[in-house]
């Protein structure tokens, strides 16, 4: 059925999908410590992304956004603004949100990354992705993987309660489609749920 | 970004050792890095000082001890400074996003550069960015720009909100460098822009900060930070102010009162704290000693209605503090 | 399966895709050999470039081509008098605007490629660029429309003679799209088929435009945008920079990929255009009025774009008045190619009028909810044709009611909560729906499933969940089981382009005549096929209901039948016919209220709670509409309070960036009440939906602009309301 909504790998891959679409452990490189190569030398990282053992060889001015999209074909993870100013490319380091356009992916030796591809189990959605879709927090679904990456940060903090504190918590995170109220409720709907 | 060399010290020592023009530590990156993309900061040699144990939040003989390090998130949440300087964990909290305080530092945060969109965008001169290459936000836009403190070569703001706490706190900052460590006062640290705005604070080539102290002020467990801006929240401050007060029965016997959005660098007001001591606490106090508030200001086109925000901004800041028991 | 899913609260058929992060957007596609494309923009105003330096760039690792004016790669303007751009890049050395587009660097990675282009440099010869619309004067007027009562010579004798007279004067900046999604382009060629993936509003118009561009057989392209990261009328037209990708990649002979940077965003795909709007008012002293007058100055970029109209629809609906004049002008600036964006006419139009008519009740002592039914159009104020179904009267009755309007102070600055001071406002929305050709192809299979397809595109708008809803609701079968297409230029021709809030309304009543054709081809073929159970049947004996065929006691599943008669699937098109001169005009209609706080020190706005209710026709997903109501007006709280890119002399936007053109945030929006009265509209079709998406955004703005008026006393009349304007 998801096939008929878009999805086809072959498109998405090109004709020989050389790549696994969601599957996080790409052999792109090699050590955990690789010395310089090119001018400015390229830095070896072996970061855990979505509980696979990642080995890379990075350029240093490769953003761990820029990674999971463009290497290990993780697109989930969305790039509104590369500049720290919407919230779509949230994703979790060690457990905690953080914008990935702003994190250099030479300094993630040894780090947890946690995207959107690997918050549900398996065929299971989250909590939070039900909920989103429950209450209809999205529309365009461009800020979404970011937003319920953000919310699950937030439920994990569990300081925020009330509808005002949540939004305040979301607020880094832009959705120009206005789906907010419907954001709040899926929040709060998971909240309960898990409570 | 230009293409750039990238190390991870393992020591403070190894951090220090080579300061080399053209080098740069990366804590959180969230100015770094956005400046980098930018080609505003154009580091040859980037240092990740995140191994560095620039840790711990305790308290010392000197008062709170913050390490550069620590994250505005752990900061805002740690219990001692929640209890003893509210305002310190409210500014971090009126800060950014969620995601950029769990990424960015305290040091890192006192560096931030400006938020200036000319600074910002190098199709344009600025004369921070590119010394002498002139300052378009003299006459362009500049609502959000400096009122104190400006020069004829630079009206940019300092963006930092924990900053303005920590003046008003006293706060100082250590250094470390192959030379040693040394303690500067905050209210010193950033310096007006003058004719060298491209000289933003007293730090040495090399030189690392690796903690930030606050003195000790038992009656900072009464104070806020109080920001005003168009958005409710993930911008930067219009205004805003810091302000804490000791009171003898129904008379401030003392203040502390500092402002953001307004100075070139954050803004510690003693004219105000001065008119507010010996006075009853009431709102026609606050608004007089406001007034002062606004000495030697100098608006520019878009900013003109900064000093009377900045007034009303510190009466608000002073009635809020009032209704905490 | 026999309740019909019409109306009804259905989960979107895309969520579980969207929610894992697994539906593909036009950057997320890696075909074998990618390599990555940077734009460089102008820095300059206006003029000509005399060179440019690449060596530098070209020089760079990993640069694999770069092109400029002076080493192009070709491609075919096709401006014919209208459309957003009337030059294409690369192909003179004119500079129209600063950021336009003069280069495109091409490398292995996104890394190399941005950072070669930030070696290239650019030498100009410039001349002063026409940026300021406040020292422009009066635009070339489009068409005048003019209604003068019996005896009238002119519209100002009126407007000066009272006995009460208003005269209100709006500006706004310029405001963008920033939908989520930077635009971007994956273009891959197989010999000479282009198959483009790049979000687009339009794909069956977007895909023919790049092959005119590229000067190619539109049979030779596929442009594909089943999931696009908002559109807003940002996305209607094929804008230049997938032209250009899709040209360097045919030179290059590799799939190439370009995304705009956000900063470039803001310049190279449409932008709402500046605007100054006067309206003027005569009325008796009960608030009736006695004329209207309308005139409008917009931004119109000497480069292309959108020709604003913020009168037509709004002054030339709303109200009834025996005097009625609108003029319309442009002018001409040498700034950004400007394009329609949410509400393009009736969000800046609808802003000016219900400031003005919030001005007049507060005048005449009206109360702002009663002078609007004391003008009450029942007709058409300019064609004189009756509304279809227009039953706004008891929006505003409902409204009120639900949002407790009874309460509001009378006089201004008068209500106040601990340091805030508190004011409601109110406003009128009326959005027109256009009545479109629509085709649409229903595909039985044999697996069970019924596949839906159209060429419209989805933006966030839910037409995925429409077109599952429709198909469910025509066949007779759970949601389920109907498969959705869209969002791609290669299926049949005539999807409703998503534009002017148009898919539902016309694509409703063309997967009902698909659906009717689809179950005919499927009945003949019951009747036909020798190997059908129904073979030799008159057709008149076989009927279909809810997904099987019967016939006296004989009965069986579509899936069933085809397996018999070994074919993998049965389709038919259906189409609907352009609409025909009604004597109807169709009009969707709401009534907003809003509740703010100012604070009585520091003035900061915040919106409360808003109420709106809307009399729409026939709502097909309850759950995707209320979405678009609330999406719509959490615009028209951005368009009041927050949004605006000033312009400077030279022709830079000063606030082009997220951080800097604000749009509302999280902590920005209230709870929001939104409901719909349920008339479906009998005369535009039989599905009795009209448009929706555009007109929650139309006057919201003014219902928060009312609001702050009557919490401070304070009309700001120069967008967007910002605190420093309250001191
Ligand atoms: C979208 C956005 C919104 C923001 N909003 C706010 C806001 O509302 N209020 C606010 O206050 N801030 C705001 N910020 C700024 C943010 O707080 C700073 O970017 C952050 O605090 C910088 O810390 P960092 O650790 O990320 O620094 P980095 O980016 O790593 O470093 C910043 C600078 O400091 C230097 N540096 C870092 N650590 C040290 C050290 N220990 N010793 C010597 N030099 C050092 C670096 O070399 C660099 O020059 C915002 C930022 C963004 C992107
Ligand atoms: S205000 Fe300062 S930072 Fe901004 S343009 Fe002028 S010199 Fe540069
Ligand atoms: S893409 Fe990272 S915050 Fe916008
Ligand atoms: S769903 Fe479109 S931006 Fe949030």
């Amino acid at each position: 059925m998801t096939e008929s909504y878009g999805i086809s790998r072959r498109e998405l891959l090109g004709r020989s999908g050389t790549v696994a679409a969601v599957a996080a452990t790409v052999p792109l490189a090699v050590a955990d410590t690789a010395p310089a190569r090119a001018t400015t030398g390229e830095v070896g990282v072996r970061m855990t992304v979505n509980g696979s053992v990642t080995p890379l060889t990075v350029d240093p001015r490769e953003t761990l956004l820029d990674v999971l999209r463009e290497r290990l074909h993780l697109t989930g993870t969305k790039k509104g603004c590369d500049r720290g100013q919407c919230g779509a490319c949230t994703v979790h380091v060690d457990g905690e949100r953080v914008v990935s356009c702003l994190t250099l992916a030479a300094t993630l030796g040894g780090s947890r990354v946690t995207t959107i591809e690997g918050l549900a189990r398996g065929d299971r959605l989250h909590p939070l992705q039900q909920a989103f879709i429950d209450h209809d927090g999205f529309q365009c679904g461009f800020c979404t993987s970011g937003q319920i990456m953000s919310a699950a940060a937030v439920l994990a903090d569990g300081r925020a309660r009330t509808d005002d504190e949540v939004r305040e918590q979301m607020s880094g995170n832009l959705c120009r489609c206005g789906a907010y109220p419907g954001i709040v409720a899926a929040i709060q709907q998971a909240r309960k749920e898990a409570s | 970004m230009r293409e750039f060399r990238f190390e991870r010290p393992g020591t403070v020592a190894d951090a220090v050792r080579r300061p080399a023009p053209g080098t740069a530590f990366l804590a959180g990156g969230t100015t770094l890095v956005d400046l980098m993309k930018l080609e505003v900061m154009t580091p040859a040699r980037v240092l990740d000082i995140n191994r560095l144990p620039l840790r711990g939040i305790d308290q010392t003989r000197d008062g709170l001890r913050i390490g550069a390090l620590e994250r505005m998130r752990d900061v805002a949440a740690h219990d001692l400074v929640r209890r003893r300087y509210p305002m310190l964990a409210q500014a971090l909290e009126a800060s950014a996003s969620g995601q950029l305080r769990n990424m960015a530092s305290i040091g890192g945060n006192l560096l931030q550069r400006t938020r200036c969109g000319y600074f910002r965008d190098v199709s344009v001169p600025c004369n921070k960015r590119a010394p002498g290459s002139g300052c378009p936000a003299i006459e362009g836009e500049n609502r959000m720009h400096a009122v104190l403190g400006a020069s004829d070569a630079c009206v940019a703001t300092h963006p930092s909100d924990l900053a303005v706490a920590l003046v008003a706190l006293d706060a100082t900052v250590r250094l470390r460098s192959r030379a040693g460590t040394r303690d500067v006062a905050l209210r010193d640290f950033h310096l007006l822009p003058g004719t060298t705005p491209e000289r933003e604070h007293d730090l040495r080539p090399g030189e690392l900060v690796t903690d930030v102290i606050v003195p000790d002020l038992g009656w900072a467990s009464r104070s806020v930070y109080v920001k005003i801006r168009d958005r409710q929240s993930y911008e930067f401050a219009l205004a805003s102010a810091a302000v804490a007060v000791r009171r003898d029965g129904d008379t401030i016997a003392e203040a502390r009162v500092a402002v953001g959005g307004m100075g070139t660098r954050p803004w510690r007001l003693p004219a105000v704290e001065a008119a507010l001591a010996g006075r009853p606490a009431a709102e026609a106090s606050y608004t007089a000693a406001a007034e002062h508030a606004t000495d030697g200001v100098r608006p520019l086109r878009h900013n003109a209605f900064k000093p009377a925000l900045m007034r009303r901004t510190l009466v608000r800041a002073l009635l809020e503090l009032e209704r905490i028991r | 399966m026999s309740v019909s899913p019409i109306g009804r609260e259905t989960a979107r058929v895309d969520g579980p895709l969207k929610v894992t992060g697994r539906a593909p957007y036009a950057a997320d596609y890696h075909p074998d050999g990618l390599v990555h494309g940077h734009l460089v923009l102008a820095t300059v105003g206006r003029g000509t470039l005399r060179a440019m330096d690449v060596t530098r760039a070209e020089a760079a690792p990993g640069v694999i081509a770069v092109y400029t004016p002076f080493q192009p790669v070709r491609l075919i303007n096709t401006f014919q008098g209208f459309g957003a751009e009337n030059y294409v890049p690369l192909q003179d050395t004119t500079v129209r605007f600063r950021g336009q587009i003069i280069g495109l660097v091409v490398a292995g990675t996104f890394e190399q490629a941005r950072d070669a282009a930030a070696l290239i440099t650019a030498d100009y010869a410039g001349t002063p660029p026409r940026t300021s619309l406040a020292d422009a004067g009066p635009g070339r007027s489009q068409d005048i429309v003019q209604v003068l009562a019996p005896g009238v010579a002119s519209i100002d004798d009126v407007l000066r003679a009272g006995p009460v007279t208003i005269t209100t004067t709006v500006t706004q900046p310029a405001q963008h799209h920033v939908a989520m999604e930077p635009h971007a382009t994956t273009a891959t060629w197989e010999d000479d088929q282009l198959t483009v993936y790049s979000g687009a509003q339009m794909p069956q118009r977007s895909a023919p435009a790049i092959a005119a561009g590229l000067g190619i057989d539109p049979a030779k392209v596929r442009l594909i945008c089943r999931y696009t990261g908002g559109g807003f009328g940002g996305r209607s037209p094929a804008w230049n920079e997938a032209k250009l990708c899709a040209a360097a990649a045919r030179a290059l002979g590799r799939p190439l990929k370009v995304v705009l940077s956000r900063e470039q965003v803001f310049t190279t795909v449409g932008h709402r255009p500046a605007v100054r709007q006067t309206v003027r008012l005569a009325a008796q002293a009960d608030g009736r009025l006695l004329a209207l007058a309308h005139d409008s100055d917009a931004e119109y970029p000497a480069a292309g774009g959108w020709p604003l109209i913020p009168a037509q629809h709004t002054s030339g609906v709303l109200y009834r008045t025996p005097n009625l004049r609108l003029d319309q002008r442009l002018v001409t600036l040498d700034t950004p190619s400007t394009w329609a964006m949410r509400a393009p006419g009736e969000a800046p139009g609808s802003f000016a009028l219900e400031t003005a008519l919030d001005e007049l009740a507060a005048r005449t002592g009206v109360d702002p909810v009663e002078l609007r039914l004391r003008n009450y159009a029942t007709q058409h104020p300019v064609e004189g044709r009756p509304f279809s179904s227009k039953h706004l009267d008891q929006c505003y009755r409902l409204g009120a009611t639900r949002f407790g309007w009874d309460r509001r102070p009378a006089r201004p600055r008068s209500r106040t909560d601990g340091d805030w001071l508190i004011g409601m406002g109110m406003s009128t929305a009326a959005y027109p729906t256009d009545r479109e050709a629509a085709t649409v192809r229903v595909r039985f299979h044999d697996n069970g499933r019924v596949s839906v397809a159209s060429g419209t595109s989805d933006l966030g708008t839910g037409a995925w969940t429409v077109l599952a809803v429709a198909g469910a609701d025509t066949l007779g079968l759970p949601v389920e089981v109907i498969v959705p297409e869209l969002g791609d230029s290669a299926l049949p021709p005539g999807g409703v382009g998503a534009v002017g809030s148009a898919v539902t309304a016309n694509t409703m009543p063309a997967v009902r005549a698909a659906g009717r054709a689809a179950i005919g081809t499927l009945l003949r073929a019951a009747v036909e096929n020798p190997r059908s159970p129904f073979h030799g049947l008159d057709p008149a004996d076989v009927s279909y209901r809810q997904g099987r065929l019967h016939s006296g006691r004989r009965s069986m599943g579509f899936d069933e039948l085809l397996r018999a008669i070994g074919t993998p699937a049965l389709d038919a098109i259906g189409a609907t016919d352009p609409a025909q001169d009604s004597p109807y005009a169709f009009h969707s209609f709401g009534a907003h209220f809003c509740e703010v706080r100012v604070h009585r020190l520091t003035a900061e706005i915040r919106v409360n709670r808003f109420t709106s209710v809307f009399d729409v026709g026939t709502v097909i997903n309850a759950r995707t509409a209320r979405s678009q109501f609330i999406g719509g007006i959490i615009w028209g709280i951005g368009h009041a309070l927050l949004e605006a890119d000033p312009i400077e002399p030279d022709g830079r936007y000063a606030a082009a960036t997220m951080a800097d053109y604000l749009v509302p945030v999280n902590a920005d929006i209230p709870d929001i009440d939104v409901h719909w009265l349920g008339y479906p509209d009998p005369h535009i079709s039989e599905s009795g939906a009209r448009g929706l998406g555009e007109l929650g955004t139309v006057a919201s703005a003014a219902a928060v602009g009312n609001a702050v008026y009557n919490a401070t006393g304070i009309r700001v009349h120069d967008l967007p309301i910002t605190l420093d304007k309250l001191l």
